[in-house]
């Protein structure tokens, strides 16, 4: 590592803690600025922990479903327009099931905590 | 800052309202205790006391800031007719006062009294002088909500031309594929919406956003319902599934109704003060539909925020609040939330 303490996680969560005691000690706009800017630190350290497994899980089920290749927003395209044009509507499950897990897998990243319990850890 | 205007621009809005006023109400009026709404603001609000030589009225200017071909709001102008036609029929709104012109240069918007009261969601559901109040929110819906759709909707024909009036999933779908984004929980709901679609047996003239949030609240009950800018012609049904989304419970989750109470109050009500029989079935398809357009709407806020013309941290948080939604939607669709 070429770069000194505090490392990335450190910093954000330096930040994060600054504008929680902002959010502390203020009202108003500025409070509720403040708890915005520490809601989004706390976005950006789970999506820095989380968001590269979860890009290559989904990449791999879409390619395994869709049977193509591409990128993620490729294959994103191509999946919404197959749901878009009813391709699905017989084999509803198994987008339904695609779907729900990127959505919980963004969840994990923006609140995971507005997750029920038992997809906090799927 | 959070949607927070540049003083510049205010002291701008001051100097040309109080022109206004004194076109309209005589050279002698002025105004005075001026101050900004900044919270969950799209467009602007500055409220202000209007004096008439002895008289003190605390009058609201609301302005139109939010200009976007995907805008889901209907024309101040528009807002200001129905203002007058749902004042004329004693329902518990702002009384409108003027509409701007051209020559007030202040852009297009009207001013309404201001109505004494709390209107902040966590507020309105823990203040303890709110007590009353908060029991008698539902079946106080219900009764403002059957009032209001009894209006003939002949009286606001207008509103049939709009997007949301013709076709209310197909005008959400347009701006979702405005914005040019791409998500697949969101997709899925569409399809489930198209392919479920309830029957509409009555269409009336509805408010399109009430809910907790855009109410004013007294110690005694509900005394104006605000913010008509999403109004038009439609289902009944897609009212109350607006109403009780999850999102506008506040935490409450128990209780649909805003975070106040159970449904049957609600519909109940509505019923007993002449609203159509409720068909709960339908009910769950709008409030589906409910948090599709809640996450169009957030991309709405976060479009603004990227494009430079809104950014505030709030409307950065939006981008990042879809998935919420998403997550709500799907989860009502498999029957696990409702």
């Amino acid at each position: 590592m070429s770069q000194d303490n505090p490392d990335i996680n450190q910093i954000l969560t330096t930040v994060k803690e600054f504008a929680e005691g902002v959010a502390k000690r203020s009202s108003g706009a500025e409070r509720y600025d403040a708890l915005c800017a520490a809601f989004l630190m706390g976005v950006v350290q789970r999506e820095l922990k989380l968001g590269e497994r979860q890009d290559d899980g989904q990449l791999e089920q879409l390619q395994s479903m869709l049977g193509k290749q591409g990128d993620l927003a490729e294959l994103y395209q191509a999946f919404s327009s197959s749901v878009r044009e009813g391709h699905y509507d017989n084999d509803w499950q198994a987008a339904f099931d695609f779907a729900f897990k990127q959505v919980v897998d963004k969840v994990k990243v923006t609140n995971p905590n507005h997750l029920e319990v038992e997809h906090r850890d799927s | 800052m959070s949607g927070a205007d540049d003083p510049g621009i205010i002291d701008e809005i001051v100097d040309k309202l109080t022109v206004a006023v004194q076109q309209r109400f005589g050279k002698n009026a002025s105004i005075e205790n001026i101050s900004i709404a900044t919270l969950g603001a799209s467009n602007r609000t500055l409220l202000f006391d209007l004096l008439e030589g002895p008289t003190r009225r605390r009058l609201v200017l609301r302005q139109e800031t939010v200009k976007s071909e995907f805008s889901p709001f209907i024309s101040t102008a528009d807002q200001y007719r129905i203002l007058k036609v749902v004042y004329s029929h004693d329902l518990p709104i702002p009384e409108p006062i003027f509409e701007l012109e051209a020559r007030d240069d202040l852009d297009n918007g009207f001013v309404v009294a201001c109505v004494e009261g709390e209107t902040l969601p966590k507020t309105l559901l823990s203040d303890p002088t709110l007590a009353t109040a908060r029991k008698r929110f539902a079946a106080q819906s219900g009764e403002i909500l059957a009032r209001l759709h009894a209006i003939d909707p002949a009286e606001v024909a207008f509103l049939e031309a709009t997007s949301d009036s013709i076709d209310p999933l197909a005008a959400q779908v347009a701006r979702y594929e405005g914005y040019g984004n791409c998500f697949p929980g969101l997709e899925v709901g569409i399809r489930w919406l198209e392919n479920n679609r309830p029957a509409i047996s009555q269409r009336k003239f509805i408010h399109g956003e009430y809910r907790n949030g855009n109410v004013i609240l007294g110690p005694d009950g509900i005394r104006a319902v605000l913010d008509w800018e999403c109004a038009h012609i439609g289902s009944a049904m897609e009212e109350f599934g607006w109403l009780c989304m999850r999102s506008w419970r506040y935490g409450e989750i128990d209780k649909p109704v805003g975070g106040f109470g159970p449904r049957l109050e609600l519909y109940r009500a509505y019923e007993a003060n002449g609203g159509e029989l409720v068909d709960e079935d339908a009910v769950r398809w709008w409030e589906i539909f409910a948090t599709f357009r809640w996450a169009v709407i957030n991309m709405m806020q976060i479009d603004g925020h990227m494009s430079g013309v809104r950014r505030s941290l709030p409307f950065a948080c939006c981008g990042r609040n879809i998935a919420m939604v998403e997550y709500d939607m799907l989860m009502a669709i498999q029957g696990k939330y409702k």
